[in-house]
């Protein structure tokens, strides 16, 4: 992401009472980066699914950076431990879709960037250029 | 006096139940559309009562038929009623359990519930028109709105669950299964390779979802690709994606 880019930090309980105002807050920002509603809806499925699989944490952090060229989003600082293998596993080797497969269809890049302590802060970017 | 006239039934009421006789004793199927034809209008006039509450008035229309047909099947002949007096807190008792059964939120302002609802074809029309997905502050101009709006409409859509992943063939938005569009199954995550990984969670889905999943997963679609092969509305396809990954998470908890 370009430098000057905008920031909107949420802390929001994770909680699935809050599953919507966090949608709604990435619908606001994919908005604001000029996303069509595609690449909006993909955005709010990427972090949809990411923070199913954030493990026992009463609370998250989610700061997203808008861009000339897309959104960039950053979760955490979150444990390491079950978000950091079900990312680095085979595509379907959870047992089920996994949560690396997806995040490759719907987003542009993801990965994990260590925050000490045993914990990381899991970055997604989605470019909005195309206006997909 | 006629025979009818001294049992105090109209014209109609005597036809509906010469009607019903016959498709009773003498397994006349033609009686009984000719009693489901003669009752649709009745259906549609109920339907409409409960337009605008985020269904299309089609598919309700749909669901009263339904419930229009139980009654026929139903009806006892012996009993001293109409068939319209009948047919009418049956086919408002499917309509009801539709609504219960597909959870619309009660507490969803009206507005907010009408607006959803004719955003999913205003977004599918400025696709097809654009070439391209539609941004949040064009569908706001496209349907006189506010892009908030336009983003609290999208949540209340999807809390709304129509979109069950149970919907059988013909629950669909045009009356069809999509699948048939499609052609011969597909391999995709039916293959061995996948199958051993995949399964069980995957497997349990619809066929429909799993198909859904399959083409934005494994084969990379698009949304607006996906709706045009299996002939649903883009919102359409991406509420059930949701569901459908949400659905397998919860099976492995």
């Amino acid at each position: 992401m370009a430098d000057g880019a905008e920031r909107i930090e949420l802390s929001v309980p994770l909680d699935d009472a809050f599953g919507g105002v966090i949608r709604l807050v990435a619908g606001g920002i994919a908005e604001q980066a000029s996303f069509g509603f595609e690449a909006m809806d993909d955005l709010q499925l990427a972090l949809e699914r990411l923070l199913a699989e954030t493990g026992e944490q009463e609370r998250v952090e989610i700061a997203f950076e808008i861009g000339d060229d897309g959104v960039r989003a950053l979760i955490g600082p979150v444990a390491e431990g079950r978000l950091s293998t079900v990312l680095g596993e085979p595509d379907g080797g959870t047992g089920t879709l996994g949560l690396r497969r997806v995040l490759s269809a719907v987003v542009d890049s993801f990965g994990v960037e260590p925050a000490g302590d045993g914990q990381i802060v899991v970055r997604l970017e989605k470019l909005g250029t195309a206006r997909l | 006096m006629t025979g009818g006239e001294r049992d105090g039934r109209s014209g109609r009421q005597r036809e509906d139940r010469e009607l019903l006789r016959r498709y009773r004793e003498d397994g006349d199927t033609d009686a009984r559309d000719r009693l489901i034809a003669s009752h649709l209008p009745l259906v549609r006039s109920l339907a409409r009562r409960y337009a605008g509450r985020g269904e299309p008035l089609e598919d309700i229309e749909q669901v009263g038929a339904i419930g229009l047909i139980k009654a026929i099947d139903r009806f006892d002949l012996s009993r001293d009623v109409s068939l319209a007096t009948y047919v009418t807190p049956n086919v408002v008792g499917e309509i009801k359990r539709h609504f219960r059964d597909k959870g619309w939120s009660i507490r969803v302002p009206r507005s907010l519930q009408e607006l959803s609802a004719r955003m999913s074809a205003t977004i599918d029309e400025l696709t097809a028109r654009l070439g391209r997905s539609p941004s949040v502050a064009e569908i706001a101009e496209a349907l006189g709105t506010s892009k908030e709006e336009v983003l609290e409409a999208m949540e209340v859509g999807s809390a709304y669950t129509a979109l069950s992943l149970d919907a059988g063939p013909g629950g669909d938005e045009d009356g069809t299964d999509p699948l048939e569009t499609i052609g011969d199954e597909d391999a995709g995550f039916d293959r061995s390779e996948d199958r051993a990984t995949l399964e069980p969670a995957l497997g349990r889905l619809p066929d429909r979802e799993r198909e859904i999943l399959r083409m934005r997963f494994e084969e990379g679609l698009p949304q607006t690709q996906i709706a045009e092969r299996v002939g649903l509305s883009q919102m359409h396809v991406s509420r059930l994606i949701r569901r459908s990954l949400a659905t397998m998470r919860e099976e492995l908890e």
